[in-house]
């Protein structure tokens, strides 16, 4: 095979041949850890689309043949009558664009599959909602006609995928972040693990460390009975990843020993992206490092102290300019502290300002001072009002939603996961805690406890912490200067001379 | 598609309602460059309108012309009625498709006209970096054009939609000159308009955003 890998631990194509995504599989598979087993068309198929303007000789008879090695690994067969192997089709490139390109799921499941399907697992809506998630990706990504052959499925989802590299949306991206539009992307097919089969099914996100706070404990979320993006697009309920040690105590021991193998593998902390299928665990993506502010700076000091990497790696781990990111001061949630609702603290730090229902209506009243976006949920659709807000806060979603990684990145604070928030748009108010509160109040959010509450209240001292102490004490070392500057200027200083050495 | 037949036109007193429609509370200056027309005359509209109760003038720092509850009425119904007069909701449906397809990618573009990436840090461009907002500007122009493309039936079937293209283009043509609050942030920068002319489609079409 030339154009088609599979994903297993002897491969040795570096991730520009297999994607960022695959490529991380492939670790997971050399560290034993349990991924759906699959293949992965590399990128060298997109550039030759790319050049010819359609797909190169030769990839069809490897996608057969591909295919009849996932059906012999699965006992499965595509578009089967009995026992039906059913596919995701991912995009990948080397470097990584969220959002930016397609992705099916579901793909191989024909009318008569779905029978197969219903008759295999005894429920007739499970198998209906699968195809009919599979009909739904197909229509919002290609308007050509859905085949009912299942290779036919396969071939268009490839198709599609590979197509959406050169929509005028990722386009942009690319020169938005100067990704150069050559790089192309792979296309990774894996046997569907089902987190929306039963109730011992599911999907999450775990991190091996607290991505807002840094703490060495394992952290995320899960969502029972849900498949693929419901947790990222934090459009549903979702659970504390803790959890699962006492609905699936073999899922939740099983995670623990990927997290702890990948950290070891990484040297740095990771999140790992997992479904659970009638109680048994599959992962299907691995990502290092990506932390920000009061996390970055403890995570950098405590990997140095585990023995995981050393000093010096610790003090370049982190970039000045996330130093002058920190937030440190708290709500002082005294008796006059006016609590309208509490969720899930998702991007540390206090913004105060006034309150917004929609990210336009942010975006104007931002212009007369600081704002607290209030939504349901946020889409990309939000971007400019999360860009204009001092703050965020969610009704849905947990720490992984769009609007956590969003604040996250901007280091912005955020609450999310508010139970009993109502945000109402069109009347211009939210409603917590029986209490109305219009657009244009004051209110104060607190992005580590996740309290929201009424007016300006008092702040509490900021508190020193120990570990950018620490982390700096270091940092004066390699420099050998203690003289008085920034936070930020003594990392650089750092920085400069380990650079230099 | 190409309609045949003349363009509809929009009466003034509809223009101004409806301009205040999809801008919410707003200054006189911009409901009359809204709706193109020349400030004593919007304002003599804005002052029928109010007699009818279809409008009403708050005072204060953040007050303007806004629509009443019986305004919003009469605009849903005004609107719809001139949509089956004009025959028109086929093109108007179909330009609203082609606006979403486009609008996640304007709304990228305004985001990193915005925010910037530096040392894994996303914060707000500065606009130090000329190259970078040349590129941010090059792909909107790029946009532009095929939203033009896109909204060119909806603009020949109905008058009032060529003003968007009027006012986005000159949004477009102040920022590449400099003046870098028309991508994102002044009241009449590229994307407000945008904002507009969504919920312009979506009150056209009677869908609740």
């Amino acid at each position: 095979m030339s154009w088609i890998h599979p994903l297993a631990a002897e491969v040795r194509e570096p991730v520009g041949v297999l994607g960022g995504k695959a490529h991380g599989l492939v670790v997971l598979r050399r560290l034993g850890l349990p991924v759906p087993p699959g293949f992965v068309i590399g990128t060298g198929a997109c550039h030759a689309v790319l050049r010819d303007g359609r797909l190169p000789h030769g990839l069809d008879g490897e996608l057969a043949a591909a295919v009849a090695g996932l059906e012999a690994a699965t006992g499965r067969r595509l578009g089967g009558t009995e026992r039906p192997l059913v596919v995701s089709v991912r995009s990948g490139g080397a470097v990584s664009m969220p959002g930016m390109m397609t992705t099916i799921l579901n793909v191989g499941i024909t009318a008569e599959a779905a029978d197969a399907l219903a008759a295999e697992t005894g429920d007739r809506r499970f198998a209906l909602d699968a195809r009919q998630r599979l009909l739904s990706s197909f229509a919002a990504a290609t308007a050509a006609p859905v085949p009912d052959d299942a290779l036919g499925q396969l071939r268009l989802a490839v198709g599609t995928v590979l197509a959406s590299w050169g929509s005028p949306r990722a386009t942009t991206y690319r020169e938005l972040h100067a990704i150069p539009h050559d790089l192309g992307t792979a296309v990774t097919v894996q046997a569907m693990a089902f987190g929306n089969r039963d109730q011992r099914s599911g999907t999450g996100v775990a991190f091996s460390r607290n991505p807002n706070t840094g703490e060495p404990v394992p952290f995320g979320e899960v969502l029972f009975g849900c498949q693929g993006d419901d947790v990222v697009s934090g459009r549903s309920r979702t659970r504390p990843l803790h959890d699962l040690a006492g609905r699936g105590p073999a899922v939740w021991a099983g995670l623990l020993e990927a997290l702890r193998r990948v950290e070891a593998r990484y040297r740095d902390a990771c999140s790992l992206e997992f479904t659970f299928e009638a109680g048994e665990l599959w992962l299907l993506q691995v990502r290092s490092g990506g932390l920000a502010g009061t996390a970055a700076v403890r995570v950098a000091a405590d990997l140095a102290d585990e023995g995981l990497i050393g000093r010096h790696q610790a003090l370049l781990r982190v970039a000045p300019e996330q130093l002058r990111q920190l937030h440190i001061l708290h709500i002082a949630e005294t008796a006059e502290a006016d609590v309208l609702a509490r969720g899930l603290g998702a991007s540390p730090g206090v913004a105060s300002g006034r309150l917004a229902a929609t990210a336009d209506r942010a975006a104007r009243l931002a212009a007369d001072g600081p704002v607290i976006l209030v939504r349901p949920e946020t889409s990309p659709m939000d971007l400019h009002g999360l860009a204009a807000a001092a703050g965020v806060v969610t009704a849905r979603g947990g720490p992984a939603s769009h609007a956590a990684v969003v604040a996250r990145a901007m280091g912005k604070p955020a609450v999310v996961g508010v139970a009993g928030l109502t945000v109402d748009a069109a009347g211009a108010a939210i409603r917590a805690g029986g209490r109305t509160v219009p657009e244009g109040a004051r209110i104060t959010i607190d992005g580590s406890t996740g309290a929201v509450v009424a007016g300006s209240p008092r702040l509490a001292p900021a508190a020193a912490d120990p570990h950018l102490g620490r982390l700096l004490e270091w940092a004066d070392e390699v420099s050998g200067d203690t003289s008085e500057r920034s936070e930020a200027e003594r990392l650089g200083a750092a920085q400069a001379e380990l650079r230099r050495r | 598609m190409t309609r045949p037949g003349p363009a509809h036109a929009t009466g003034s007193d509809l223009l101004v309602l409806h301009a205040l429609r999809c801008m919410g509370f707003t200054s006189l200056a911009r409901v009359a460059e809204a709706a193109g027309l020349p400030e004593p005359e919007a304002e003599s509209e804005l002052i029928d309108l109010a007699v009818a109760g279809l409008v009403t003038k708050v005072a204060g720092e953040f007050g303007g012309w806004g629509l009443t509850e019986a305004g919003r009425a009469a605009d849903a119904r005004r609107i719809a009625d001139e949509l089956d007069a004009a025959g028109t909701r086929t093109v108007v449906a179909a330009a609203f498709e082609a606006f979403l397809v486009l609008n996640p990618e304007l709304l990228d573009l305004c985001g990193a006209w915005q925010l910037r990436s530096a040392g894994g840090v996303v914060t707000a461009n500065d606009h130090t970096d000329s190259a970078y907002d040349a590129r941010v500007l090059d792909r909107l122009a790029d946009l532009d054009r095929r939203a033009e493309a896109a909204l060119a039936d909806l603009s020949a079937a109905m008058l009032r939609f060529r003003r968007y293209r009027v006012r986005l283009g000159g949004a477009l043509a102040r920022a590449r000159s400099g003046e870098l609050d028309f991508v994102a942030d002044s009241t009449a920068s590229y994307h407000a308009v945008w904002f507009q002319l969504h919920e312009d489609l979506l009150a056209t079409l009677g869908i609740p955003r």
